[in-house]
């Protein structure tokens, strides 16, 4: 590539009509959140993503919290979020909001509507998914803040003291991204997959799979997986016995910033495929 | 325009027995299951364990072939409780994924293309839909499940020294009692998730998703309230303990740490079941109320 | 030329089955009615169109926009398809509303506009209700106030008239034609022969993927010269003229009507046929009160080049 081709490109960019595509991108963002998160049909990632809270709940009321039981307490909370949010509340959320984006439009047979609005396709698609995004982490960041606040408001002054003066801001601010990093990356999957699949649940239910046998696979393979790059981020590790220890064994050891960005990488080349196969994608509204 | 000719008359020959008319709905049932490829290689991969297991039995029995495939002075497996627990949890499980993809070919066609008020104004009624598609279902978990199992015990009470059979009968009754209780439950489950959802994809990942995310819920549940009683909701180590106790096997080092009662673990599978019954009675119905 | 749509050799296949083939259009503004039995591809050219579908080889061009430029094409393009789903659990007024969103429009503009096309489709009091819980036509109507809504010049409509009620017909045909009176461009699919042509400035005829005839119906009618034309003749003697007219050798056929004061007459050359019947209408011997052409129609063109069986003739 010369410097004139380079030049070209840059000014062909600066012509885009970024700003009409901000705009419109910012209307898909509201009109489906709107739609997906703020109905009834969400309820069930509202369930989802609040029962281990409830439950949390439920514990800080009824039961009693002596102060040698914060170290248990933390335990419990990381493994709530590395064993429930990462492998199963995410990862179905995750499921059924980004599959049903694109591939549930198409079973409703209501996506054409996008497709016949004055909206670039790839805007269409990267807009759907930021919506998928905005409500999952809506949800599950929520849910982890309240859960988080509630375990520790329980034992008074030590919580708090263990929040604010030693690591509990720092586990939360952690939590925190591993659940942005859960959605990015489960997200951008199923998305991809429920362009390429008129069912992409079968695709889903081998990728669990996957998910849970990925500690036992080589370390080329482990690559290829969201949660393998989650539990390097982990502030707390958490140990289990038996068939569980597949879900939290540590593996090769990897730097918190070789994993997010790993996993940046594998979404952003999920998503530039994603926006390469929404060109050619045709309305054909066939039974399910 | 007058009526004066008064020629028709409504059919008047031999009708079928009203208890057979389900079956016309099981014929359909199957047809609908079987008329996907994927079915097919599902069903095959579900049988496939039972090769290998059928193996385990022939080379357990047969110090000859253990010697052919050099496994002579290898400690064997001997073929015991432990075995056929084994080998029941694996075609149980299997049973699952298969209903995750046949459950909702039953029901959901019907409900999406609004088949509901066409089916039941034919003189069937809910109890009988449900029922037919129920027993479709049921039938092809069973190809898979006890039914391979309790040949593979025959095999075995064949190729056994004499007198095996008498000992080990309880081994029969907990194969055909522990598989016929888990496909009594997941036909009932994957027939009332199937119905709350118009859409097959999304019955597919709510069927699994129901027997795991309770398994999590259950989890969180002892570990944020320090009991054991939120294991209820764990389906996988519930039914293995259930499995273990059918069959009289060890329990293994997980089944004791979690010490469920059975009547426990029963009376939750019935809870659900009644749930699940609930749903169908709830999503069945010939016509649709949308309210606004 | 940018005032209209094109089809440019276009061939659209579903892997074995044929879509349409080769098609070549060139639509100038006015209402243009697609017809053509079930199947024959009507909607798939519609889909093509819009860019709903890639099609398989040529190309097509609305206003000098080709489809997959999206963000200019559907300012200009507006389509009323015939999908009868919606996203789930909107009202009538947010679902216009939603769509006039995407054009980039203010909420304040959008919500005027929304009202305006709501109120031109008479569904402005049944606006704040869910959709599922409208009957077919108002369904039917919803669809069109969305495609109306951002004032389009081109506006297309797969069989918009589908379970409405004849006061509701009357008053969207009668949009129709403003419209294409206006110089919008209106591509219509229907069924409806008698509707097709009232409001049709041009047919296309089409069948099995083919096109088979483009123009206006008087035109198509007078191409199709297989088929003699049908002209009823009102007057006192109908035997009488019936028997004169075949004297002359330009009637092949004579039918009287059934109430006795007319005749059906076929004739292979029309001209002549008229000619004929001023000089025996100027000899006084029979008084004809009136002439017309009694298969000039769609409907009569439908039968003629497409047929019961929806096949080709």
């Amino acid at each position: 590539m010369t410097r004139k081709d380079l030049a070209n490109f840059g000014e062909k960019l600066g012509q885009q009509p970024w700003g009409l595509w901000l705009l419109q991108a910012q209307r898909v963002v509201r009109i489906e959140v709107r739609r997906n998160l703020f109905s009834w049909r969400a309820t069930w990632v509202f369930f989802l993503a609040f029962i281990p809270t409830v439950i949390i709940l439920l514990h800080t009321l009824f039961q009693r919290h002596p102060v040698m039981e914060i170290s248990d307490d933390t335990n419990v909370l990381a493994g709530i979020i590395q064993i429930y949010y990462i492998r199963l509340g995410i990862f179905f959320g995750c499921l059924g909001i980004f599959s049903g984006l694109i591939r549930g439009e198409m079973v409703e047979r209501s996506l054409h509507f996008y497709l016949l609005s004055p909206v670039r396709r790839e805007v269409l698609l990267l807009a759907k998914f930021a919506a998928g995004t905005v409500s999952a982490l809506l949800l599950f960041g929520s849910a982890v803040i309240a859960g988080f606040t509630l375990i520790y408001s329980g034992f008074g002054a030590a919580g708090r003291d263990y929040v604010f003066n030693g690591p509990g801001l720092s586990q939360l601010g952690a939590y925190l991204s591993i659940i942005v990093l859960a959605c990015l990356g489960y997200g951008a999957v199923f998305l991809l997959f429920s362009m390429m699949f008129r069912n992409p649940m079968p695709a889903a239910m081998l990728l669990f799979a996957w998910e849970v046998i990925n500690p036992v696979l080589p370390t080329l393979l482990q690559r290829i997986s969201v949660a393998s790059y989650l539990r390097h981020l982990m502030p707390v590790s958490v140990a289990t016995e038996g068939i569980f220890a597949l879900l939290t064994v540590q593996t090769e050891p990897v730097s918190a910033w070789a994993a997010s960005l790993g996993l940046l990488m594998l979404i952003a080349i999920v998503l530039t495929y994603s926006c390469y196969r929404v060109r050619s994608l045709e309305i054909r509204y066939t039974s399910d | 325009m007058s009526i004066y000719k008064h020629s028709y008359r409504a059919y008047t020959g031999r009708l079928t027995p009203v208890w057979s008319r389900v079956f016309v709905l099981v014929r359909y049932g199957f047809s609908e299951i079987w008329s996907s490829k994927i079915t097919i290689v599902l069903f095959t991969l579900s049988l496939l364990p039972s090769i290998f297991f059928l193996f385990g039995i022939y080379l357990a029995n047969n110090p000859l072939a253990r010697a052919l495939v050099g496994a002579k002075n290898v400690g064997f497996t001997s073929i015991d409780a432990g075995y056929f627990l084994a080998m029941l949890q694996i075609h149980c499980w299997l049973a699952l994924v298969l209903t995750s993809w046949i459950a909702p070919r039953l029901i959901t066609f019907d409900l999406a293309d609004n088949a509901l008020p066409v089916m039941l104004s034919h003189p069937i009624s809910r109890f009988g839909y449900v029922a037919g598609k129920f027993i479709a279902l049921f039938s092809s978990l069973s190809a898979i499940t006890w039914v391979p199992c309790l040949l593979l015990f025959c095999y075995q009470a064949y190729a056994s020294p004499q007198g095996w059979t008498g000992n080990h009968l309880r081994l029969a009754a907990g194969l055909f009692a522990g598989a016929l209780i888990w496909i009594l439950f997941l036909s009932i489950l994957g027939i009332a998730l199937s119905s709350w959802v118009k859409w097959r994809m999304v019955a597919t990942g709510i069927i699994i998703a129901a027997i795991f995310i309770p398994a999590g819920v259950g989890g969180v549940v002892s570990g944020v309230l320090r009991t054991k009683w939120g294991m209820l909701l764990n389906l996988p180590i519930t039914m293995s303990l259930l499995w273990q106790r059918l069959l009289g096997a060890a329990p293994s080092s997980l089944g004791r740490r979690v010490d469920l009662p059975t009547s426990a673990i029963v009376f939750s599978l019935l809870l659900a079941a009644v749930g699940c019954v609930a749903m169908l009675n709830a999503r069945i119905r010939a016509r649709e109320m949308v309210r606004g | 030329m940018n005032d209209r749509i094109i089809f440019d050799d276009v061939s659209k296949f579903y892997g074995e089955v044929l879509g349409v083939n080769r098609i070549t259009l060139s639509l100038p503004p006015g209402v243009t009615t697609l017809v053509g039995p079930n199947g024959s591809g009507k909607t798939t050219l519609m889909n093509l169109m819009t860019g709903l579908v890639q099609p398989s080889s040529g190309h097509i061009s609305v206003l000098g926009v080709a489809p997959d430029n999206a963000t200019e094409f559907f300012r200009t393009v507006g389509y009323c398809t015939q999908f009868d789903t919606f996203p789930r659990g909107l009202t009538g007024f947010q679902f216009v509303m939603d769509s006039l969103m995407l054009h980039g429009i203010s909420a304040a503009q959008a919500t005027k506009l929304a009202a305006q096309s709501l109120g031109r489709v008479n569904l402005g009091d049944a606006a704040g209700r869910r959709i599922a819980g409208y009957s077919k036509g108002m369904r039917q109507k919803i669809r069109l106030a969305q495609a109306i809504a951002h004032h389009p010049k081109v506006l297309i409509l797969d069989e918009p008239l589908n379970g409405l009620d004849p006061m509701a017909r009357a008053e969207l045909l009668e949009l129709f034609q403003e419209l294409g009176r206006q110089g919008m461009h209106l591509l219509i699919s229907s069924h409806i022969l008698e509707e097709v042509d009232r409001i049709s400035d041009r047919v296309v005829l089409i069948t099995g993927g083919y096109l088979i005839a483009v123009g206006n119906i008087h035109q198509v009618r007078q191409e199709v010269r297989e088929k003699p034309m049908q002209v009823i003749v009102r007057c006192q003697h109908p035997e009488l003229l019936a028997s004169k007219m075949f004297a002359i050798h330009h009637c092949v056929e004579a039918r009287i009507h059934p109430d006795g004061k007319g005749v059906f007459l076929r004739t292979g050359d029309v001209d002549q046929f008229y000619s004929m019947l001023n000089d025996i209408a100027a000899e006084g011997a029979i008084k004809i009160d009136t002439v017309a052409p009694a298969d000039d129609d769609a409907n009569a063109i439908y039968q003629y080049l497409i047929g019961s069986d929806g096949s080709a003739s």
